[in-house]
């Protein structure tokens, strides 16, 4: 449903995405990993319309909605209608003055919404991300960064979008937070059969989560393999290397856990 | 279930920031009260006196300060205390006045040049350096005397000079906020510009205006006392401060009360305002600010 | 390779700087000439008013010779590109009053003031280093608190009523000193000192904040621990690292410097360049009026643009800061 074909970006003459091609499947999870610098957000940022990126095509084909096909370059305002943006840091991601579900319901924007259906909407959503419905009044000084991440997931979600892109979800949070909001995530992949789009440099989750692997160095594909493939047999040397410096330290081992929560949210 | 195991794992708000919300409206409050007061002694306190700030006694010139007359009489036997009082209500009430324009003004022009690409921002801000250049006084004096001595000039010479600094704020405000993870969001979410405008930005800018536009005000009132002092501003026989100050300096040798109450008044409500301004700034922008982060 | 790098950039900024500069040049003297052109009352009647001082009316031939003379009758934009080639060639053109040249009228005003302002903030600054480093040397000791409340104050205090403050007692009541007027080094006293006045308050607020800035910086905490002693790390240290951003912050503060400098001149009815800038406008001037905003908004771009020049060559950080924000640009986040 999501194809890019050749994406390239380059900013102030130096090369930030080199001839980038992927495809990602409804429902599925696709995992880009790479070090700081190798271009993981500036892939979202191009991918948004945000960065100016030139492509072969870049295609989107929502299950509802009518598709997006670009050639050349990004065409229309930022934004790929039937896809939402979940941002590294929660708290900066929602506006400091506005309460939750005012922000939430931002996301409705445009739709011709009734004010009690709209109402309802953000507690749905709020309940899909474990949030009690007096959420909805806080503002974000006053709730944690793992609440805050799940406001900015309920804000996703609300939209119905087929495709959401996550720019380092997790990183924000405690370990422990981190698996929680990690579990609310696949659940609301499997309700809802959206795709994702995963940037992240943590290999436990990617191996966790990831039905598809892209691995960027320096703006180029150093590797683009099904999960299963990439974990056993890793395509480059690099990427050999990233597995064994995560084993070594242990960030592996949470695979065995997020199965165990993969288990649980399915039962 | 979970948001239990969130809260035991340590997840915590941070509640000192919610206490520091209280702190600031608590601070609102008593602001709120205190301007209420000084509105109060400024506009009603002149109702309350028996004398006339303006009609002259001359059977009762340059008195002293006595039981009758608190800060005596001045030239033309006005009572001195009554046109402070009197007074109060230009200096603060005009200075009040031009700030609050000059601020619209430099908002608007700040926004535009912040949110409206390269070509708005670089115009704009050439235009606001320009009139930047000039020191604010300076230009006041030369544009309320060009235009000829009186207080609407006087108020127009101060709004055309005092209208930058809050454009400037108001646009590195702008233009930083608008790379804001939050508002990149409401782009995407396809929020028309006027409405990113109205809900993200000029909220967030809040703060730092009110810091900025106290300064001014205070600032205000003392190019309105000096160009009134100059014989620029408000003219004879209103009673503002400046204008007051003027009068008395001629009497200096034989009354001086005439001359030094107005500036006192001067000192005091410019120091208060002042003082009102700190404490703003540093609840908003202090170590435990609401921008500390 | 990086010092050519940081050269360029050095360049690439002046540059800029300079057309900038240029930019608001032309647009202050288009702010200036607007003023004056739209101002009330008829120009040709106070030229003629100052050419014949003993005429009371003129026939309307002699004023339509002097519409004809100074370009009167021509529109605004004719008339402000006469006035700017003229003034760019250095033809500043005759005061109306004297009909003497205005840049002569200028020069023999100019010292007076630059005198005042020179004294005043020599002694102004002389007093705010020692007030602020009293005050430093014990934060919240009476020392610091009076410097404290003489910054508030001083940031308050209207200065022309500080002036007449002045006068009143040292001229009327004890007659020590001359009240109004210039002439002896007696004359410049009291308006030395109230000027002098506000930049002790200014200048004590800024040193006071960036010495105590210094004071808790973590080196200096490492010298502490080292076991140097406070008065050397006061000394050798504190004082050092404050003067230089404090210096450079100076220079922000020239308009406000020049604004009093024009204040105290007409409260000590001192000759200068305030005192023949508002005798211009009651005059009705517009040669001189023109000029004399100009020079005035000259001086305060021209310095401001310095301190800036100045502060980026000081200030490691600030240049660091810009090419790692140039960096970052073309990495992950533009």
């Amino acid at each position: 449903m999501l194809n890019v074909k050749d994406l390239q970006l380059h900013l102030d003459g130096a090369v930030i995405l080199d001839k980038l091609s992927f495809r990602l499947e409804s429902g599925k999870t696709l995992c880009v990993i790479g070090e700081s610098g190798s271009g993981k957000t500036s892939l979202l940022r191009s991918l948004q319309g945000l960065a100016p990126a030139r492509f072969e095509e870049l295609c989107f084909e929502p299950r509802s909605g009518s598709p997006v096909r670009y050639r050349a370059g990004w065409k229309g305002r930022p934004g790929l209608p039937g896809s939402r943006w979940v941002m590294q840091d929660p708290i900066a991601a929602l506006s400091p003055r506005q309460k939750l579900g005012v922000s939430i319901a931002e996301s409705l924007h445009g739709r011709n919404i009734a004010r009690q259906d709209m109402n309802k909407a953000v507690v749905d959503a709020l309940q899909d991300v474990d949030l009690p419905a007096h959420f909805a009044s806080r503002r974000p000084s006053e709730v944690s960064m793992g609440q805050a991440q799940r406001a900015c997931l309920a804000r996703a979600l609300i939209a119905r979008p087929d495709l959401i892109f996550f720019d380092e979800p997790l990183s924000a949070l405690d370990a422990i937070v981190q698996k929680q909001v990690a579990l609310t995530m696949s659940r609301i992949q499997r309700r809802y059969g959206i795709s994702y789009v995963i940037v992240t440099h943590d290999l436990g989750f990617a191996a966790a989560y990831a039905d598809w692997v892209l691995v960027l160095r320096r703006g180029r594909v150093e590797a683009s393999q099904a999960a299963s493939n990439f974990f056993n047999a890793p395509d480059s040397a690099y990427c050999k290397e990233l597995i064994e410096a995560a084993e070594a330290l242990g960030e592996l081992d949470t695979r065995t856990s997020a199965d165990v929560g993969r288990a649980e949210a399915t039962a | 279930m979970s948001i239990a195991a969130e809260n035991l794992a340590g997840d915590q708000p941070d509640l000192r920031s919610k206490g520091h919300v209280a702190d600031v409206s608590r601070f609102v409050r008593n602001l709120a009260a205190g301007l209420l007061v000084l509105g109060i002694v400024v506009t009603g306190g002149f109702l309350f006196t028996p004398y006339d700030p303006i009609t002259p006694d001359f059977l009762d010139r340059l008195a002293g300060p006595s039981a009758e007359h608190w800060f005596g009489t001045d030239q033309l036997g006005r009572d001195v205390a009554t046109r402070i009082l009197y007074g109060g209500l230009w200096s603060i009430g005009l200075a009040l006045l031009i700030t609050t324009f000059g601020a619209l003004v430099g908002v608007i022009v700040g926004l535009a040049a912040g949110h409206f690409g390269r070509l708005a921002d670089m115009s704009l801000m050439r235009v606001t350096d320009s009139f930047f250049a000039f020191p604010e006084l300076i230009a006041a004096v030369t544009i309320a005397g060009v235009l000829g001595p009186s207080t609407t000039n006087m108020v127009l010479a101060l709004i055309l000079v005092s209208w930058m600094k809050f454009a400037r704020l108001v646009r590195s405000l702008a233009i930083s906020l608008a790379h804001r993870d939050f508002v990149v969001q409401a782009r995407l979410n396809g929020l028309p510009s006027w409405l990113i405008l109205w809900r993200h930005i000029l909220p967030n800018i809040g703060p730092s205006l009110l810091v900025l536009w106290t300064n001014a005000w205070s600032r205000s009132i003392l190019s309105i006392s000096g160009l009134s002092f100059l014989g620029f501003g408000v003219q004879p026989p209103h009673a503002e401060w400046g204008a007051m100050l003027l009068d008395g300096k001629s009497y200096m040798q034989t009354a001086p009360h005439v001359m030094i109450f107005p500036g006192l008044a001067i000192l005091l409500a410019v120091l208060s305002i002042n003082l009102i301004g700190d404490r703003l700034r540093d609840l908003i922008a202090g170590p435990n600010g609401l921008f500390s982060d | 390779m990086k010092t050519s790098k940081s050269g360029h950039h050095l360049f690439v900024g002046l540059a800029g700087r300079l057309g900038a500069l240029a930019c608001v040049l032309f647009g202050v003297s288009l702010i200036t000439f607007t003023i004056t052109f739209f101002a009330p009352g008829d120009k040709a009647a106070a030229i003629a008013h100052a050419r014949y001082p003993d005429t009371q009316s003129f026939a309307p031939e002699i004023l339509e010779g002097i519409r004809q003379e100074f370009a009167l009758n021509e529109p605004f934009f004719t008339q402000y590109y006469l006035w700017l080639s003229r003034f760019l060639s250095g033809d500043f053109g005759n005061s109306f009053a004297s009909n003497v040249p205005v840049w002569e009228i200028f020069v023999s005003n100019a010292a007076e003031t630059l005198t005042l302002t020179l004294t005043a903030l020599v002694l102004g600054l002389i007093c705010a280093f020692f007030l602020s480093a009293i005050a430093v040397w014990r934060p919240g000791s009476l020392a610091d608190r009076f410097a404290v409340a003489l910054a508030s104050i001083g940031a308050a205090m209207p200065n022309y009523w500080l002036g007449l403050l002045l006068i009143l007692f040292f001229a009327a009541h004890l007659n020590w000193l001359p009240a109004y007027g210039t002439g002896t080094p007696a004359h410049l006293v009291l308006p030395a000192i109230t000027l002098a006045f506000w930049v002790t308050a200014s200048q004590t607020r800024l040193l006071r904040s960036f010495m105590l800035e210094a004071k808790a910086a973590p080196y200096v905490e490492t010298l502490r621990l080292r076991g140097v002693s406070e008065r050397e790390i006061f000394f050798r240290h504190v004082l050092r690292h404050a003067c230089v951003p404090a210096l450079t912050m100076i220079g922000l503060d020239v308009a406000s410097l020049l604004e009093g400098t024009v204040i105290v001149e007409l409260t000590f009815a001192r000759g200068g360049l305030g005192s023949l800038l508002a005798g211009s406008i009651l005059t009705r001037d517009y040669p001189m009026i023109l000029f004399l905003v100009l020079f005035s908004a000259l001086v305060y771009v021209i310095l401001n643009t310095l301190i800036e020049v100045v502060q980026d060559l000081l200030d490691p950080r600030k240049t660091f800061l810009g090419r790692h924000r140039a960096a970052s640009s073309g990495g992950e986040r533009p």
